[in-house]
């Protein structure tokens, strides 16, 4: 069978020495980050694509994947001991995740966020590799005005599902698109919005971009306020949880596994969306639970965990086989691509097999990595939690600076990082969520190719993208998104269900 | 009139001067036809649509109320020190050193916190120096001058 093939063929990459060092380092660095709250994945992601310019692209991939899906592992444990969030998509597993330790029931809620976790794991990677394939066929019946329509709806999908103001989240898109389109335009050579300065004719990095605006911003935004964190190391206790506990919580673990796997798929999905649903399906079908959601019910716990580890890893299914990235932190990979000469999109199956397959089955070791190296290490997570931010941020920022001078070795850069840690403070400030932004500007350029090829094959005839069937079916799925998200009583219900649990 | 969120306000003010400013600067370039698109074509479509926002935003925020609508006042000593002292290390990299751009950085953005420990920042950057030097030049060979430039041979 094919597929059974092409997993070997991934297991053989994935399970030489060099990536496997590289996977156990990517997931380390995560559990590490998501541990300590205040810096996200994509921060990170931002500040190590850099560093993995020296590497291979396939060891690189596998590193930046392994910090993504680690980082879901370090929140729960935050969650639960600490009554902190490391990491946003764990803000869920605070809620019953540290009632669970309050009554002494710790290890088993961090056991049960771990198994969950990698349950849910594997079958997020069973997903990718079974629907890889077919997902990639599709795409090759993609012309360039399906190409187009295919970015609207992944865009508007992407502001859509996530919280906060749908306008500006559109706009903060546009204004993504523009700095992307930065540079020398391939079509007529002509270097736009330099402003004759030689550097930015090949465009604004994008490591610049996403390290500033989610860096370099967060950094400045965190010493606003005053490090109050306090560590309060309670008592760890039994790990397993007990029979009874298990029976109950093994139905969530399914539900938000199913759950996050289709979510993840979705643009704008993932893991912080996939760990929302699943516990507010939770408290809606677990009718009068023997201990109430909020007071340490372990499916609280189980649910959402699962949920965001299934999501983290199905969100890499239309990054890599459209190119399309549905999160912020897929945009990172496809950035990390695009810095290794790698064109993200359907062909990479075909052209970089060995990479493809190697990177999927990468996240399965990884996450068995993560099982292994979690459970009997948190001891020594929980004191990193006593490190005090004022270390850590000059720390930081000396990482963030030598990878940014090593991309293009020279000093530009790190000033341009400097510019967008201003602009994304500024967003900060007008409460204007940046992640839209970067999937603008890692789409600006690609969404500019394929409208003019759609348009110069149509003749200058816009209703192209309406007379061609499947581009218009993905138009009016983004029609239809907006308005559903404009009318007046849902727009309700989505605010009520961002903050319900927040 | 009044505005009922100031954030939003300066929000649609911000995409207002982007939109304009792009859609503006594109006319410098080729417009070319709908079946030809010139290199101004995509970015004056997209700067009018950032400037329509804009004003959408920036209506909506004459109307309706936020609870989180009051701007707070800028932290201008963090955000000075973190970027000045990145922009320094920029600077310095290259005539310098990483040694010396790296003891800059850490002192001065350790000055934006609010407790500032000399022994601290002196401990935390000989062990950067120590942790950068093991991983970027020995550990992935990285080509970063060292020592400042005079000493270098």
């Amino acid at each position: 069978m094919e597929l059974i093939d092409n997993l070997a063929l991934g297991f053989a990459t994935a399970l030489t020495l060099q990536n496997l060092f590289y996977c156990f380092i990517g997931v380390l660095i995560g559990t590490l980050i998501g541990v300590l709250p205040g810096i996200g994945p994509v921060a990170t992601l931002a500040m190590l694509l850099p560093v993995t310019y020296a590497l291979p692209p396939t060891s690189a991939l596998i590193m930046l994947a392994g910090i993504y899906y680690g980082a879901q592992y370090g929140g729960s444990t935050t969650a639960i001991l600490v009554n902190l969030p490391g990491e946003s998509s764990s803000v869920v597993t605070c809620l019953d995740g540290y009632q669970m330790a309050r009554r002494g029931r710790a290890g088993a809620a961090l056991a049960t966020a771990a198994l969950g976790s990698f349950f849910a794991g594997t079958v997020g990677v069973l997903m990718v590799a079974a629907l890889a394939l077919p997902m990639v066929e599709l795409a090759f019946k993609f012309g360039p005005a399906e190409y187009f329509s295919l970015m609207v709806l992944g865009l508007i999908g992407a502001v859509v599902l996530a919280g906060g103001s749908l306008i500006k989240a559109i706009a903060m898109i546009v204004l993504g698109l523009l700095l992307g389109l930065v540079g020398t335009d391939v079509n007529s050579g002509v270097a736009r919005f330099s402003f004759d300065i030689p550097e930015l004719a090949d465009g604004i990095n994008f490591a610049a971009v996403a390290m500033g605006v989610f860096g370099f911003a967060e950094i400045i935004a965190n010493l606003e306020h005053k490090d109050k964190r306090e560590v309060f190391t309670s008592k760890v206790g039994k790990l397993l949880p007990s029979k009874e506990e298990f029976k109950y919580a093994y139905p969530a673990v399914l539900r938000g596994t199913a759950l996050g796997s289709v979510l993840g798929v979705l643009p704008g999905g993932g893991a912080l969306l996939s760990a929302f649903a699943a516990y507010t399906i939770e408290k809606k079908i677990s009718r009068n639970p023997k201990i109430p959601f909020g007071k340490g019910n372990i499916r609280g716990v189980a649910a959402p965990e699962s949920a965001n580890n299934a999501g983290a890893q199905t969100s890499f299914i239309p990054m890599l086989t459209l190119g399309i990235p549905p999160n912020a932190v897929m945009a990172l990979m496809v950035g990390a691509m695009t810095i290794h000469n790698i064109q993200p999109g359907p062909q990479v199956m075909s052209s970089n097999p060995a990479l493809f397959w190697g990177l999927i089955t990468s996240m399965w070791i990884g996450n068995l990595m993560l099982v292994v190296l979690n459970l009997p290490l948190i001891g020594i997570w929980v004191q990193l939690l006593k490190v005090p931010y004022r270390l850590l941020y000059p720390a930081i920022l000396v990482f963030c600076s030598i990878g940014i001078y090593s991309i293009n070795n020279n000093a530009f850069d790190v000033t341009v990082t400097a510019v967008f840690g201003l602009l994304g403070y500024v967003f900060y400030k007008l409460r204007c969520e940046p992640a839209p932004l970067i999937l603008g500007f890692i789409l600006g350029p690609m969404m500019e190719e394929n409208l003019r090829r759609a348009m110069l094959l149509s003749r200058g005839d816009a209703t192209v993208f309406f007379t061609r069937p499947l581009s218009l079916g993905l138009l009016v799925a983004a029609a239809v998104l907006v308005v559903i998200v404009a009318l007046p009583n849902i727009k309700k219900k989505r605010e009520e269900a961002f903050q319900e649990v927040t | 009139m009044k505005i009922r969120d100031q954030k939003n306000f300066w929000s649609g003010v911000m995409f207002i001067a982007f939109g304009a400013f792009f859609a503006g600067w594109a006319q410098h370039y080729d417009m070319g036809s709908a079946a030809r698109m010139g290199p101004a074509f995509f970015p004056t479509m997209l700067g009018g649509l950032t400037f329509l926002l804009g004003i959408v935003v920036l209506i909506q925020s004459l109307a309706t109320e936020h609870p989180d609508g009051k701007l707070e006042p800028v932290n201008f000593r963090a955000l000075v020190l973190v970027l000045g002292s990145v922009v320094a290390f920029g600077l310095l990299l290259r005539p310098a050193g990483l040694l010396v751009a790296l003891f800059v950085l850490v002192g001065i953005s350790s000055l934006g916190s609010h407790e500032f420990r000399l022994r601290d920042v002196l401990l935390l950057s000989v062990g950067m120096s120590l942790l950068v030097l093991a991983v970027f030049i020995y550990g992935l060979s990285m080509t970063i001058p060292v020592l400042p430039s005079f000493m270098r041979e």
